[in-house]
């Protein structure tokens, strides 16, 4: 039995060094935004395919601005900026949170959690560098498109407006993916539901205005939260800053993300407590 | 020695998984003491419980029942203070393949809490101790197994633990890259490093260990010296090989001098109740009977027998 004795460290080691949270946390996003970069398998596709998307849309369906229905915009571009930026932050993030799954497969996230740093920063430093990238994609989006003929109404507020939105958005989607790999520990099971987030997304106002669409993908389209997000974000692009459009474009992702936050965390106690 | 203050004690250590009748008991009730400076080795067969054990006591696991110290903390209540005083090599070496070692080693020194301005150093020290310094700035994911777990072990150690756990650390390596290894882990244990290590190799544990624990199905079966546990499986065995027409008497003459035991083709075995001094008479009753013995090996009991007796298993890479 364990005697009552006071239990001393055996070996006078080195007084435990203070653990310092914030560089913890900067440390392992630094290293999030270095393992991605490593990979250009998985950034390219993050950052090529909503420009594919936004070019194709706008070559064929450059008369379809002239739809009762759609707002007035110069060209089909303006419209599609906002879907394309939601589209690749939902790539991005989703690559994120397959590498949290692989540390956890290959049991690199083991090492982490058998360190002294803290739970949260392990989980916020994953988080930490999903969000920069997806401020880093809004930029890129909005840099890459401006020589096309992009207007952005809403100027350098706009933009801003924009970036705080699509990072709040990576936030929220990084920790609801990240929620999936802490429960599932699996890259083959957080892949696998990204097809879903692509529903969310066609099911969306992403590439048409809700105005244009009736029946059931018109209601389904009404109810997707991705629509509003969608909507307040290019409000900033075609009608300029406004309360409402900001109100959108932030409220959204953020209720997302603080849900989301909240069932990662559930899913990471359970995994300490139980797996 | 008060028990508290030993490196590491598990006492009713457990950990059930599911319940009712999926239940499954991954870890039993596992009771060890381990002494200050000792290398303790953990043997068993796969999904004996080792890998459980191992996860409990360095608080990635909660137990289900039981309780365990290390370090001198609790490993549930005082689990931040257990992981700063110990060292963690897991199966498999797991390190991102995507850093450089140096990377990794300088990133586990912030998690450790050590100031800035001596990552450099201390990630330049760990690299020249494991032999890695000239593939420091190079990606893991280039590097040979062996390579992977020598700086598995450097990353293990970065804030000199007092204890250190090393789940399976040559599993997979060629027998020069082990044996680099071994020496890495005797030359640590003789800077005063408490080690506990599981393998499935008895060769490992013959080597390196003072003490051993067999566990198997969750619970441990034997625990102690390998050269006591050996001596407790009982008489050498003596192995003869005689010609095929004479195996009935040789079988018959043999029987006499102790129990027979299974033997490679062609010859035979027999554990010598006497010992080793009954080979004379023996070879004397087989040349009496006139037998010609072709050839005679005498073997001791090894590790591999007690593991054999003690769990009915034979391991991989097993002497016989």
């Amino acid at each position: 039995m364990t005697s009552p004795v006071a239990a001393a460290p055996l070996t006078p080691t080195r007084a435990p060094a203070q653990t310092s949270v914030i560089a913890q946390t900067w440390a392992l996003s630094v290293r999030s935004i270095q393992s991605l970069l490593r990979q250009p398998s998985l950034v390219i596709p993050s950052l090529i395919f909503p420009l594919f998307f936004a070019a194709l849309g706008t070559s064929s369906f450059s008369r379809a601005i002239e739809l009762p229905g759609f707002p007035a915009v110069d060209s089909y571009l303006d419209f599609a900026l906002a879907g394309a930026i939601v589209q690749g932050i939902l790539f991005g993030s989703t690559t994120g949170a397959t590498a949290l799954a692989t540390d956890i497969e290959n049991g690199f996230f083991d090492r982490l959690l058998a360190s002294p740093s803290t739970r949260t920063g392990i989980i916020v430093g994953r988080m930490a560098g999903g969000m920069a990238y997806g401020a880093f994609q809004t930029l890129f989006f909005v840099l890459v498109l401006l020589p096309f003929g992009l207007t952005i109404k809403g100027g350098v507020g706009g933009v801003i407006g924009l970036m705080v939105s699509g990072t709040i958005l990576a936030l929220a989607i990084g920790a609801l993916m990240s929620a999936m790999a802490l429960i599932t520990g699996s890259s083959e099971a957080v892949q696998g539901a990204f097809p879903l987030l692509f529903i969310a997304l066609f099911f969306s106002s992403a590439f048409f205005p809700r105005e244009t669409m009736s029946g059931i993908y018109g209601t389904l389209a009404d109810l997707n939260p991705v629509s509003h997000l969608v909507e307040g974000m290019r409000d900033l692009v075609i009608e300029g800053v406004s309360a409402s459009a900001l109100a959108r474009a932030i409220l959204v992702p953020g209720v997302l993300a603080v849900i989301s936050i909240a069932v990662s965390l559930r899913a990471l106690r359970h995994r300490l407590g139980a797996s | 020695m008060v028990e508290s203050a030993l490196p590491i004690v598990a006492d009713g250590l457990q950990r059930h998984f599911g319940s009712g009748d999926d239940i499954v008991k991954a870890v039993d009730g596992v009771d060890l003491q381990i002494q200050p400076g000792e290398i303790f080795g953990f043997l068993g067969p796969n999904g004996a419980g080792k890998s459980t054990t191992v996860r409990m006591l360095t608080t990635l696991l909660r137990p289900t029942g039981g309780t365990g110290r290390v370090a001198g903390f609790d490993i549930v209540t005082e689990a931040d203070s257990v992981r700063r005083n110990i060292g963690v090599a897991l199966q498999d070496a797991a390190i991102d393949p995507l850093m450089t070692g140096n990377e990794l080693l300088r990133l586990q020194a912030v998690l450790y809490g050590f100031p800035k301005a001596q990552h450099h150093q201390r990630a330049g020290e760990l690299l020249e101790r494991v032999g890695l310094t000239a593939a420091g700035d190079r990606r893991v994911g280039t590097y040979s197994g062996g390579m992977r777990r020598r700086l598995d072990l450097a990353l293990s150690l970065i804030h000199e633990p007092s204890v250190l756990f090393l789940d399976e650390p040559t599993t997979g390596l060629d027998p020069m890259s082990r044996i680099s290894l071994w020496e890495e882990i005797r030359r640590l244990n003789n800077d005063g490093t408490t080690v506990l290590l599981t393998t499935q190799y008895l060769e490992e544990a013959d080597q390196l260990a003072e003490r051993i624990a067999i566990i198997d199905h969750g619970v441990i079966v034997r625990k102690g010296r390998p050269t006591e546990l050996k001596a407790e499986v009982g008489s050498p065995t003596l192995f003869v090989t005689v010609d095929e027409s004479s195996h009935q008497i040789a079988t018959g003459l043999l029987a006499k001098f102790g129990d027979l035991r299974p033997s490679p083709e062609g010859s035979l075995g027999v554990g010598l109740h006497e010992g080793p001094s009954a080979v004379s008479n023996v070879v004397r009753e087989l040349d009496d009977a006139g037998i010609t013995v072709g050839n005679l090996e005498l073997r001791e009991p090894s590790l591999d027998d007690v593991f054999a007796e003690a769990t009915g298993y034979r391991l991989e890479g097993a002497e016989s």
